[in-house]
């Protein structure tokens, strides 16, 4: 990093200025060294030429070490002021920079909150839009039924199922296993129970429709659900339902494939003053 | 399963029907239309379409004995066994 070493001649002052020279014109990069080295060896070098060369060269060499001293203090504390300001101004740039980030974060921060909540109506009109979960299309006229035609070249099975909760002591099935209909056609069906125990009981039903998607083109026009229907000891009625199938099932795509649907009840016994949920409104 | 509670998976919603829940016939006043009706779909390997005129029947007796709210039959999609035949081929559900 120093040049060459000290060489000690009249002729070569210039030199020495020159090296002198080249030295504060480094002194940014000397900076991190140690400040007493270049000093320690400029003296080391000093001394040994005291030995040497008369006294004049020591002094001259020592007079452009005093000179050279405070201004490589000065140069220094030059390049650190403008080192302060680059650093600062940096300081600053990043400052700002971090300010922009952090706004930018804290706005996608409540975007999202937002988005959550704009989330819930957005996702049920998707699944109105797109009848998705089953749950039933807007807009299921019960006009309807009067200018509906229906599709003859459909024909689809329904069958019929029975159950009934384990407690409740009914006798209860269907009259037919099966019926053939077309979309846009009413049809009518029985299921049959009997209370065969000696007290009064009643019961309630639901229905479930398999598969899940037909159930939305499913439409009831009457039956005997989600009533409490009352049984005397002994007593067996007859329970009709009355429905029809969408004609609109056989255009979804969906529903090419289904040439079976079975629908399903199952009743329970009803408590007093049980209130049931009623059906229509979400509560899934 | 409709109690399954899979995200995305799909699940049934019962609806109520349109016109509620019939009342029970507890006196079998309309027992005898309900058997023709049974028995023409016997007859005709439960062909929903070939019996509809018995179950226009059954209706009507329901509604004389005030077990059914009384409707027009249009309205419960019978019209085409209500008006005389008109010339649509569509409309030949008369067994």
């Amino acid at each position: 990093m120093f040049p060459a070493p000290f060489k000690v001649n009249f002729l070569q002052q210039t030199q020495i200025q020159v090296w002198t020279d080249c030295r504060t014109m480094l002194l940014p990069f000397l900076v991190r060294q140690s400040l007493c080295c270049p000093q320690v060896l400029l003296t080391r070098c000093v001394r040994a030429l005291q030995c040497d060369a008369p006294r004049t060269l020591h002094s001259q060499a020592e007079h452009f070490l005093q000179r050279r001293l405070p201004l490589r203090f000065h140069t220094q504390s030059r390049g650190a002021k403008s080192r302060n300001r680059k650093s600062k101004s940096q300081e600053e740039e990043w400052k700002t920079r971090n300010k922009t980030v952090l706004t930018y974060i804290a706005a996608a921060g409540v975007g999202m909150i937002g988005l959550s909540y704009a989330a819930v109506p957005l996702y049920r009109l998707y699944c109105q839009a797109s009848g998705l979960g089953g749950t039933a299309v807007a807009g299921h006229d019960a006009d309807q039924v009067e200018t509906m035609k229906p599709v003859k070249e459909r024909v689809l099975k329904i069958t019929f199922n029975a159950d009934r909760h384990a407690s409740m002591q009914w006798n209860f099935k269907p009259q037919q296993t099966e019926i053939f209909v077309v979309p846009g056609e009413t049809a009518l069906a029985f299921y049959r129970a009997k209370n065969p125990t000696d007290k009064p009981i009643i019961g309630i039903s639901t229905y479930n429709v398999v598969p899940f998607e037909a159930g939305q083109y499913f439409n009831k026009i009457q039956c005997f659900c989600f009533e409490e229907q009352r049984l005397n000891p002994h007593e067996e009625v007859d329970m009709p339902v009355f429905f029809y199938i969408d004609p609109e099932f056989d255009e979804d795509p969906r529903m090419a494939r289904v040439d079976t649907i079975t629908l399903s009840y199952t009743f329970f016994e009803a408590k007093e003053g049980q209130k049931l949920p009623l059906p229509g409104y979400s509560y899934n | 399963m409709s109690t399954a509670m899979n995200f995305g998976s799909k699940s049934f919603t019962p609806r109520p029907p349109d016109k509620g829940s019939f009342p029970l016939d507890h006196f079998g006043e309309c027992k005898a239309f309900k058997e023709t009706f049974m028995k023409c779909l016997r007859d005709n390997s439960f062909d929903n379409s070939k019996c509809r005129l018995q179950s226009k029947d059954y209706l009507e007796c329901r509604m004389d004995h005030q077990l059914m709210a009384k409707e027009p039959l249009e309205k419960l999609g019978f019209k085409d066994l209500m008006d005389p035949p008109p010339s649509q081929a569509d409309r030949d559900t008369k067994p």
